[in-house]
């Protein structure tokens, strides 16, 4: 029991030693993002749209097939519900709602902390390994400006940009599903989803997205950061990047929805 | 001049440094040598601000190295260079790209004029025409060049070497050394080097420090090391198995060891 209470305070500290660790990355991110977004010179530098290519243009692929047979699945599985109620005339709306509100946003950003955040924290992580984070250090040049800043600012662009075409990809796939299975001409389901969406509809995705984009990059370069111990530190790191940042995000997506329509 | 006074560090129960006394004079070449594990790694992470030690203190000139933390270092690091024993070169960066890095962060300078001055530091190397190659396409001896013409390119005072030339052949590990003894001659470059490497040591340095259980066990030019009466420092120096260095690292009694299961 003694043991149990031992082990338990540890893991508490040891979370909000993580918890302060990700908050002084947050502000130093903060601060150093005004400085490299207000210079020319420091912004060309930066290589912000190499880094939107990594982490935005190469997920298009993955996360637009992932959309559309989610897409696909989630029409199927409503559209056995409400079949059996009687009220199919509601699938296009159902489905829009629930897709541009939740799935989408969870789902482009569980793809990209896997995709992308472990790739953030396995290249800073073997950059720690081999000290080249201490030899910019040692050269007075902020590890933070040079690695976190540009990831940074890259999520921030392509997340919700890969939420739009997550959300559209899976809308079509289940437009596919609605005409081509259930024969739900192409204006009727139009018009039932655009009758049903709101705005709200579609910036609470986005919110949901920047916040989902600041936890993959925060957490992903965390770990990097914090990686001890050689090649196996960085694979260990790597798998604590993914959980945490799915862990995390789950977390966010339910306090977000909460507040928008809880 | 670099000034060391009373440094120790524990990691946990061992003492890798444990008092740590020397200096080292501005514009001469200083070697640092010593057994593994007698504080040889600590100590230039510790001269470059990288590990706060848990007391005594580094002075350089009039500053106070061991009291500054973050970018309070960076006024200290813009004067200095390190090579890294592992190079630690960017490697997603080219040759010239990792030269450049420090110059584009610390100055305005035009981008034709940071290309002239990465080209003068690449022929200072005599790696001219490698500028568009990775790191990962060179040679561990190109690495440890390109990894030095980076460490002067803000024309440091001081340059720290940390193994310069552990893992090179016999030729490169010479190139490094004469590279060594050239910064200083040619450029006044205040370089403390720490090393294996005692032959090299007694051919170019200005002072010897010799570590031993992290403290500084003899000090002195290289004729003074050669014609030490201490036992420690001939063993060291000449490298004999045999001697008061013991290769057993281990503090308990071997017996007691065996028979405490």
């Amino acid at each position: 029991m003694k043991n149990l209470f031992g082990y338990v305070g540890r893991a508490f500290f040891a979370f909000l030693g993580i918890l302060a660790r990700i908050y002084f990355l947050l502000r130093e991110t903060l601060v150093q993002s005004r400085i490299v977004l207000g210079d020319r010179v420091k912004r060309r530098q930066a290589g912000i749209l190499q880094r939107i290519d990594e982490v935005g243009a190469r997920s298009l692929p993955l996360v637009m097939t992932v959309s559309a047979f989610l897409g696909i699945a989630f029409t199927v599985l409503v559209s056995f519900q409400l079949r059996e109620l009687g009220a199919l005339s509601y699938l296009p709306g159902f489905v829009a709602v629930a897709l541009l509100r939740e799935v989408a946003p969870l789902i482009t950003a569980l793809i990209i902390a896997g995709r992308v955040g472990a790739a953030f924290t396995s290249r800073i992580g073997t950059m720690n390994v081999a000290e080249e984070i201490l030899a910019l250090e040692t050269m007075a040049i902020n590890p933070v400006r040079f690695l976190v800043v540009n990831r940074f600012l890259a999520m921030l662009v392509s997340l919700p940009a890969l939420t739009v075409i997550a959300s559209a990809t899976a809308l079509v796939g289940g437009f596919l599903y609605g005409n081509l299975r259930l024969g739900i001409p192409l204006d009727t389901y139009l018009r039932e989803t655009l009758d049903v969406i709101m705005f709200k509809d579609v910036y609470s995705g986005l919110v949901k997205s920047v916040v989902f984009g600041a936890v993959i990059v925060l957490v992903g370069c965390d770990r990097g950061f914090a990686v001890e111990g050689g090649a196996e530190g960085v694979g260990r790191a790597t798998m604590l990047a993914v959980v945490s940042a799915t862990l995390t995000i789950i977390v966010f997506d339910t306090i977000l929805t909460t507040a928008f329509y809880g | 001049m670099i000034t060391v006074t009373n440094i120790v560090k524990q990691y946990g129960q061992r003492r890798v440094l444990d008092g740590l006394n020397f200096s080292a004079d501005a514009k001469k070449i200083t070697y640092v040598f010593g057994t593994s594990g007698g504080g040889k790694s600590t100590m230039p992470k510790v001269l470059i601000g990288a590990t706060a030690p848990d007391s005594g203190e580094v002075r350089y000139g009039d500053m106070e190295i061991t009291g500054l933390r973050g970018r309070s270092l960076d006024p200290y690091r813009k004067r200095i260079g390190v090579l890294f024993q592992n190079s630690a070169l960017l490697n997603s960066l080219t040759v010239a790209e990792n030269i450049a890095l420090p110059i584009r962060e610390h100055t305005a300078l035009d981008d034709n004029i940071v290309r002239i001055m990465v080209k003068m530091k690449l022929e200072l190397v005599g790696l001219r025409d490698f500028e568009d190659l990775y790191p990962g396409q060179l040679s561990g001896g190109m690495q440890k060049r390109v990894a030095l013409a980076r460490a002067l390119a803000l024309d440091p005072e001081i340059v720290y070497f940390d193994e310069p030339t552990s893992g090179l052949d016999p030729i490169i590990a010479s190139v490094i050394t004469k590279l060594i003894k050239d910064l200083n001659r040619l450029l006044g470059i205040t370089c403390i080097v720490v090393t294996h490497a005692v032959d090299e040591a007694m051919r170019i340095a200005d002072k010897i420090i010799l570590l031993y259980r992290g403290k500084v066990l003899a000090e002195g030019t290289p004729q003074e090391i050669r014609e030490s009466a201490d036992p420690l420092v001939q063993q060291f120096i000449t490298g004999s198995p045999d001697g008061p260095i013991s290769f057993h690292a281990s503090s308990r009694d071997f017996r007691d060891d065996l028979l405490v299961g």
